[in-house]
């Protein structure tokens, strides 16, 4: 498993995240939720757990980077 | 600050709730009313039977047949209370039980205090099934209760379900998988009875969400209660589970409302929401749920 070469390959295909592998769950960290709006697509989440399986990764989850961008969201209601 | 939706996020998700295909057929087939009947004939050919209940879809169901075939005083519905499962699924319980007439007996299970439990290995749940069953058994002895049964389905019988064997060492009778209830038909058959039940989400107990080999604490069961909890609360439904990766928080949601729920003002409350239950980390599946996804993961998925 490499989380660079997941990262080098993600950004290939249009999707920037920073990759972070615990065993073989890769965890993308993008900046904020506006970022994740692509993985929104059904397609693209497919080709994101394919590209994850072909470097040994069985897992993939999608974290927002920023905590403050999360507050700000909320208190903006 | 409690997260809370816009209304345009609501009504994302709550299009995508009301275009789930999660619901089985409307009324039971043939073959599932048939296999009714010969439950209600197997339960009618026991002169008691001691069940135990949790309020799930399985337990509730068996338990209000169980009820018709022998009648209250031949029937105790026992639920074993502890710290892996949430106190809303406990009351849940008690509610449907008060509702339905089923006779209800509370029993505080000390699986907590075996060690084979705390360190979680692959075959846990043998070790907590093992505390219930024991459990069961004396009160069933002391009030001359004959027989012990479980609401485990045909489906469990394909699932890694090592609970099973602790079943089978204490005679505990699953008359539902083996008369081979799927659990479509136990959903239907409730609809058909007017449970609740019948389109509850399956609901493991808090421990499946911890890898295995990651200790199960009770502050780590809260975290994940807390979680699961104020995501209810946002709005999501369906299946959930929140995976518990020490400081990370893997929250599964359904397939068909991850489109939903990953807009970003969606997210940003999703995150909010799990950040609030003391995780420092939150992450989607981009998956959604499946079950055992930790078993995938294995004991180094902490």
């Amino acid at each position: 498993m490499s989380a660079p070469s997941l990262a080098a390959a993600l950004a290939a295909h249009g999707v920037d995240a920073r990759v972070d592998a615990r065993a073989a769950l890769a965890v993308l960290t993008v900046p904020n939720a506006d970022a994740a709006e692509r993985l929104r697509d059904a397609d693209v989440r497919r080709a994101v757990i394919a590209l994850a399986a072909q470097h040994g990764f069985t897992t993939v989850a999608l974290e927002l980077a920023s905590a403050t961008d999360d507050r700000a969201a909320l208190s903006g209601h | 600050m409690e997260p809370v939706l816009t209304e345009a996020a609501r009504a994302d998700v709550a299009t995508a709730a009301s275009s789930s295909p999660d619901s089985p057929s409307p009324r039971p087939s043939t073959t599932a009313r048939e296999k009714e009947q010969r439950l209600v004939a197997w339960l009618a050919a026991r002169r008691s039977v001691i069940l135990g209940f949790s309020g799930g879809v399985d337990s509730a169901y068996l338990a209000c047949v169980a009820l018709e075939a022998l009648g209250p005083a031949r029937v105790l519905a026992v639920i074993g209370r502890s710290p892996s499962y949430p106190d809303a699924q406990w009351d849940a319980a008690r509610t449907l039980a008060a509702q339905f007439g089923i006779p209800v007996l509370e029993v505080t299970t000390h699986e907590m205090l075996d060690p084979r439990y705390v360190a979680n290995p692959s075959n846990r749940c043998y070790f907590c099934k093992t505390e219930l069953w024991s459990v069961l058994r004396v009160v069933a002895d002391e009030r001359g209760f004959d027989t012990i049964v479980d609401g485990t389905n045909a489906d469990d019988m394909h699932d890694w379900r090592p609970g099973l064997q602790a079943a089978r060492e204490h005679e505990v009778e699953s008359p539902l998988a083996d008369l081979g209830f799927t659990k479509d038909e136990i959903r239907a058959l409730s609809r058909a009875r007017g449970l609740p039940t019948w389109s509850q989400p399956s609901s493991p107990c808090l421990s499946s969400r911890l890898p295995y080999g990651s200790a199960v604490t009770i502050e780590r069961l809260r975290q994940v209660e807390r979680a699961e909890a104020a995501l209810r609360a946002l709005g999501v439904d369906g299946d959930l589970r929140v995976r518990h990766h020490g400081d990370l928080a893997r929250v599964e949601l359904s397939a068909d409302r991850l489109e939903a729920w990953l807009a970003a003002p969606n997210l940003r409350a999703l995150t909010g929401a799990v950040r609030g239950a003391g995780f420092a980390r939150v992450a989607v599946d981009l998956k959604g749920f499946r079950s055992g996804s930790l078993t995938v993961l294995g004991a180094a998925g902490v």
